[in-house]
């Protein structure tokens, strides 16, 4: 089981003005073991929010409740990766040791053993990055530099895999074809997914299900099946009528509330 | 995959014939430059020492001959020995507690908070005002000199580090929360080496202060060394032997520079450098 679970989820801050603003109210969800779940909204929407709370980084008001696999989340998990948008390498670690800090935070321990400098090397190669172990951050493209990200959430063998925009800041092409390559390597580790995006297209294109948002407070206002057969990148999934037909009824959905 | 994306080798500019291309090798070539700046210096030296008097200006041969008899004598290996040493310690000292103290008061901000005002009131005070007191509490010797190179060079390095470990990127620190680092395992893994480049810019000052430091030190305090022969020779009139520490300072302080420089080209090689 690698289920991640939200119960009656609500997140308020304190306004600069001294009133409460409140962020995500009410967020009930399953993301059921080995699917791929996306959250869509329009900006302020709180899914950022709702990922920095499933990723135990900030706490989710009382009262409601987040779960893995029926466990209450104290904390950032084990169990769990998280990719951000701003990728986040650091720029003092080659590629490899980025990755390596993946492992090293996970087990609390710096020294690998060769079995993990394998199974570096191996994720690396499955991102397509080997022979860029040595190089640093900065020499790479964006592009490149957010499979080092994935690569970094992979190595953690991760039951669930948090992704916050992780391809938001990429150009159209590079974007297409991450977001294939994702398909592939998901296909092939079957971790969870919980994806966001404002992007529609790759909302569709990627998950088994689409969440979408209301405006701020955020909170669940449908939530869409797409049934388009898998594996996607092997045909042209964009061009199917289902496509269309799934993209249209989440515009005509969101628009609402922008 | 395309390895399109990697910075490339920038394109050999083409060269002129002529003396053009003779001017263009020599403005490529540091050392030449070096060496074409050093020969005008000296000769401009040479020329204004020509029309003053001696005590004023001495020519530079004869900044020579008194270098090589100071050194010949061994009075100005002695006097350099006897200056490195304290310099080193209070350096090496001032260095580390900066360092050390500098990355916890920029993490721990409630401690900072409490001992900001006196670190900042320490940094304040000229060092020349602590003199008399380091002299009647650890009297006339090294100690005190130690001491007095310790002070001038602890603040920089405090400062600097302090604020490049507050600054620390806040981004990187949450990056390394979510994969589930504890508080020492971000310390090491995150703040400290994003605080790299601060230590080494306080050690640059550090570096500075504390060659001031000693050479007012042994001015004031302990009469040896650098500082005491320029005492000596400067209130005797002796120019052209008052040049021979000046140069020991000169080389020491450009040797210090390279040093500091290697040691950011060692310890920072991630650091895009945009100009070289």
């Amino acid at each position: 089981m690698r289920e991640l679970d939200f119960r009656h989820v609500r997140k308020g801050y304190e306004s600069p003005a001294g009133g409460l603003l409140v962020a995500l109210e009410d967020f009930t969800l399953t993301v059921d073991s080995g699917r791929f779940v996306t959250v869509v909204g329009p900006s302020g929407c709180g899914k950022t929010t709702l990922l920095r709370m499933a990723a135990g980084l900030v706490p989710s008001d009382d009262g409601g409740l987040i779960r893995i696999d029926g466990e209450p989340l104290a904390g950032p998990s084990p169990k769990m990766s998280m990719v951000f948008q701003g990728i986040g390498l650091m720029p003092w670690k080659s590629i490899f040791d980025n990755v390596a800090l993946g492992l090293q935070l996970q087990a609390h321990r710096s020294k690998l053993t060769g079995d993990e400098r394998e199974r570096i090397a191996a994720t690396l190669a499955l991102v397509g990055l080997t022979g860029f172990e040595r190089y640093y951050p900065h020499q790479l493209s964006g592009g490149m530099q957010q499979r080092v990200g994935l690569a970094r959430a992979l190595v953690r063998q991760p039951e669930i895999l948090l992704m916050d925009e992780p391809f938001g800041a990429l150009d159209a092409q590079t974007r297409a074809v991450l977001q294939d390559e994702l398909l592939e390597i998901w296909n092939r580790v079957k971790s969870t997914v919980l994806f966001i995006t404002h992007d529609l297209d790759e909302a569709i294109y990627l998950s088994d299900r689409v969440v979408i948002m209301s405006r701020r407070p955020g909170r669940i206002k449908q939530v869409l099946e797409v049934n388009l057969p898998r594996p996607r990148f092997s045909y042209d999934a964009r061009a199917e009528p289902e496509f269309a037909r799934l993209r249209s009824i989440a515009w005509q959905s969101i628009k609402e509330e922008l | 995959m395309s390895h399109s994306s990697l910075p490339l080798e920038p394109a050999k500019p083409k060269t002129p014939g002529g003396a053009a291309s003779l001017l263009a090798a020599l403005g490529r070539s540091t050392a030449a430059m070096l060496v074409l700046s050093g020969i005008g210096f000296l000769l401009l030296w040479q020329v204004i020492s020509m029309n003053v008097s001696p005590v004023i200006l001495p020519a530079p041969a004869d900044v020579f001959v008194a270098f090589i008899a100071l050194t010949a004598s061994g009075e100005l290996v002695s006097a350099t020995l006897a200056t490195i040493w304290p310099f080193a310690i209070g350096l090496v000292l001032g260095f580390v507690v900066g360092t050390v103290m500098g990355l916890l008061l920029g993490i721990y901000r409630p401690a900072a908070r409490v001992l900001d005002p006196y670190i900042f009131v320490g940094w304040s005070i000229p060092n020349i005002a602590w003199l008399p007191l380091f002299i009647a509490w650890f009297g006339v010797g090294n100690l005190t000199l130690i001491i007095f190179v310790f002070i001038s060079a602890v603040f920089p390095q405090l400062l600097t580090v302090e604020a490049g470990a507050k600054e620390a990127d806040s981004f990187l620190v949450e990056v390394a929360r979510s994969l589930g680092g504890h508080k020492r395992e971000i310390l090491y893994n995150v703040v400290l080496p994003s605080s790299l480049p601060y230590i080494m810019a306080g050690l640059r000052i550090a570096v500075g202060r504390a060659l001031v430091g000693i050479i007012v030190g042994q001015l004031l305090i302990v009469a040896t060394g650098i500082g005491y022969m320029f005492q000596f020779y400067g209130e005797t009139l002796s120019l052209a032997k008052y040049f021979a520490p000046l140069i020991v300072i000169a080389v020491l302080a450009i040797l210090l520079n390279r040093g500091v420089n290697w040691a950011e080209r060692f310890f920072i090689p991630w650091k895009n450098r945009a100009f070289t």
